[in-house]
């Protein structure tokens, strides 16, 4: 494991896992990265593997419990904490609509929040045709993790599958997506071009982003920066979903053949294409993987889903940001939720605090 | 006028004003009433004085309001204090007195008294109440009344309840914020055994459990008197706080759920449909939403079960679970939970009732009566013990006669 980056990559249940491997192999090189599940079968293919909820779950996984993975998170997720030092922006992938996925990445961003930490999570949603169930779990969940972390991105895997592909395709090509737009970050800081974003450009850029979407291409050939801008505008990827843009990033990545013209066709396409108030352009000189080829790599933001400033909660950068009203209650590490900052009632060295069904480990029956 | 008594409980999701009136024969009753949601306040304790003042304001609107509908005239200007909390704890306490003759005379058992009565209460405490137990003459115990008895020394158990000054101090300051003073602080638990326990359950061994919102008070009488007590700082707060995590729903979302779906007993839901619908309330993400009956009364039992063995193993280890002959009293507003009788039998092995105020009148009417016993066992308590002092004297006094 890479351990002198200052960006941590985190793969959170099972799927999650398979693409954070799949991100370290697009990268090409070691990658800082740590892969947490409750299943214990997905550490077999190697890793940094942590395993939480072992005495919960006892390693056979949240069950699609989304409440089980994120109860196993909550009482374990500190097992990271050694790998947290001197680390920067943490980088969360996963699949939500599961238990694991869903669950435990609401703790992990909680669990980051608190360490000071920015946290950026890219989550696949479900398949319609994976069920009510796994969309629900999906929907569920999603707010509560855009909350707790700095920027969201919510890939749905409908939009990722092809006319001609099967399963395999599908999730090979999930996959491949979420690595492009990881991998974005590695490459901005670890192999910087003609225009540079260092890592607190970066973490500060990210911890008041809330929710954005992207997409990538990579072209080659003649005219390949203006197809890839035209390409970028007809990705669904990229369609309005709930806001118009507040800021945008955009990152070039290309070998030594990158020609500054390229670079302003690339930049003025996107500005023009996608508007938003603020504007960042990096790019990446990498001759040993993109020798001839053009990748482009565009992240939007939308505004109103985080006002200026405004970052996940218990973030370095300031405090959380109340969605509404009367948000969904937050139990925290802890589990003491509001009764955080009342004397505790202890019995027999039980904090009674904590919801009892967490303590007795009680499976409900959803 | 008759003597006229008020008495405001400042609890963690209710605030309740009640006027109490003496009625001829010895008798009380609760002439007016009013309830309204309370901020500020978690695990009985004050955590915010200025949304408690403003939910003790509230209350003195209502009651105005229900005074003037019913045409009275009565001015509140001052109340007792109803207090729960596990920072109220009861201390064990005797000092033996010599006898002064061959047999006890009313005046050792009044040295007895003076003797019990002396102990000091530390600085952070406030005292209470005294409540007197069983007297001992030299090694026997038990004795209701010694007098006439041989003997040389002579002690009167007591049990002193006595709570954090600060807590208290804290209800007094929001009051006087809300032109409200506050007389003396009673205990709830032993107020509501005042209001809602027969004399014959007292003798034969009962429980009473005092169900609130941030804490749980019992008291076990046994032999006609208080054998112990203790406040619990676990109440139908966390019950709502259990819903609210397990199904990731907001608090109030988690309250509705609680009163109009939970069940204290797992299984046996005659009829109800095995899944129930989450009130979406603001969040349109969650329109629709249902979840597992079974699941919502499994979180609600493991609380409340948990609740009920902590109560039990503390009797187990007072030898008195065994003496609980006229069995279990439930009051308080979680006594209004949903087959929490049953649960309460499974526990204890014994016959539960819920604790209407009998030795108060005035609430007849009221749909659910044992949540208000610790107030009307407050009012029953000050026109017992309390010379008579008009409930207009106050700060300022709140006028709305007319």
């Amino acid at each position: 494991m890479k351990s002198d980056s200052p960006m941590l990559l985190i793969g959170i249940g099972t799927a999650g896992c398979a693409m954070a491997r799949g991100v370290g192999r697009a990268f090409g090189e070691d990658i800082r990265c740590v892969l947490v599940d409750t299943d214990a079968t997905s550490g077999e293919a190697g890793g940094d593997f942590v395993l939480i909820g072992g005495d919960r779950l006892s390693g056979r996984g949240a069950g699609g419990n989304i409440v089980a993975g994120r109860l196993a998170a909550e009482v374990s997720i500190r097992m990271i904490d050694d790998r947290l030092e001197d680390v920067r922006l943490a980088v969360i992938v996963t699949a939500l609509g599961g238990g694991t996925g869903g669950g435990a990445t609401l703790e992990a961003a909680k669990h980051l929040a608190a360490h000071g930490i920015p946290s950026v999570v890219f989550a696949t949603t479900p398949f319609v045709f994976e069920g009510d169930d796994r969309q629900r779990n999906s929907r569920g969940v999603m707010t509560m993790i855009e909350d707790a972390a700095n920027a969201t991105f919510f890939l749905p895997l409908d939009k990722l599958i092809g006319d001609t592909d099967n399963m395999a395709d599908a999730l090979r090509r999930a996959v491949d997506t979420v690595a492009s737009g990881v991998t974005l970050f590695w490459r901005l800081v670890e192999k910087p071009g003609y225009i540079r974003l260092d890592t607190e450009r970066l973490r500060h850029l990210l911890a008041g982003a809330g929710r954005g979407r992207f997409a990538a291409v990579t072209v080659q050939g003649p005219g390949r920066a203006a197809e890839a801008v035209d390409r970028l505008m007809r990705s669904e990827m990229l369609a309005a979903s709930s806001g118009p843009v507040k800021s945008a990033l955009c990152g070039i990545l290309a070998g030594d053949d990158l020609l500054l013209s390229e670079v302003g066709t690339v930049a003025d396409g996107v500005r023009n294409a996608f508007g938003g108030l603020s504007f960042d352009l990096a790019t990446v000189n990498d001759e040993a993987t993109f020798s001839g080829r053009l990748s482009v790599v565009v992240m939007l933001f939308e505004a109103g889903t985080r006002a200026e400033g405004e970052t996940a909660s218990g973030s370095v950068m300031g405090s959380r940001r109340r969605r509404t009203g009367k948000g969904v209650l937050g139990v925290g590490p802890s589990g003491r939720g509001r009764f955080k900052n009342a004397e505790p009632t202890v019995w027999r060295d039980e904090d009674l605090d904590i919801p009892t069904f967490i303590r007795k480990n009680l499976s409900l029956d959803f | 006028m008759n003597n006229i008594y008020a008495a405001l409980e400042l609890g963690t999701t209710r605030t309740v004003l009640a006027i109490g009136e003496a009625e001829t024969g010895g008798r009380l009753k609760v002439t007016c009433h009013a309830e309204t949601p309370s901020a500020g306040v978690r695990k009985s304790q004050i955590l915010n004085i200025q949304d408690a003042t403003q939910s003790i304001r509230s209350v003195l609107r209502e009651i105005e309001r229900k005074q003037e509908a019913s045409g009275a005239k009565i001015t509140i200007g001052n109340a007792f204090l109803v207090v729960s909390g596990q920072h109220v704890r009861a201390d064990p306490f005797s000092a033996p007195v010599q006898v002064e003759g061959a047999r006890v005379t009313a005046e050792d058992m009044e040295a007895a008294i003076r003797a019990a009565h002396s102990m000091p209460t530390s600085r952070d405490r406030e005292l209470l109440d005294i409540v007197e137990q069983d007297y001992v003459l030299d090694s026997m115990g038990g004795i209701p009344s010694p007098k006439g008895m041989a003997g040389r020394l002579l002690r009167l158990n007591t049990l002193h309840v006595h709570g954090d000054r600060n807590r208290i101090q804290d209800a007094r300051t929001a009051a006087d914020a809300a032109h409200l003073e506050i007389r003396d602080p009673l205990f709830a638990t032993t107020c509501a055994a005042e209001a809602v326990l027969e004399d014959h359950e007292r003798k034969n061994g009962v429980l009473l459990i005092d169900l609130g919102g941030g804490s749980t008070g019992y008291a076990v009488y046994s032999d006609g008197y208080l054998a112990a007590m203790e406040v619990i700082g676990v109440g139908g707060d966390h019950v709502t706080n259990d819903i609210a995590h397990a199904f990731q729903t907001t608090n109030t979302q988690a309250e509705g759920l609680k009163i109009r779906e939970a069940s204290a007993t797992v299984g046996g839901d005659d009829g109800a449909s095995a899944r129930v619908r989450v009130d979406p309330g603001e969040n349109t993400l969650l329109d629709n939403r249902t979840i597992s009956r079974r699941a919502l009364n499994v979180v609600v039992n493991a609380r409340l079960l948990e609740l009920f063995t902590v109560i039990r193993e503390r009797l187990e280890e007072l030898d008195l679970v065994h003496r609980l002959h006229a069995g279990v009293v439930l009051v308080g507003g979680g006594a209004r939970m949903r087959n929490i009788d049953a649960l309460a039998e499974q526990a204890f092995g014994a016959s539960v009732r819920p604790g209407r105020p009998i030795h108060v009148d005035g609430l007849d009417e009221e749909p659910f009566a044992p949540s208000y016993a610790a107030i009307a066992g407050a009012l029953l308590y000050a026109h017992r013990n309390y010379e008579e002092k008009s409930i207009l004297d106050g700060l300022l006094g709140r006028f709305f006669s007319r």
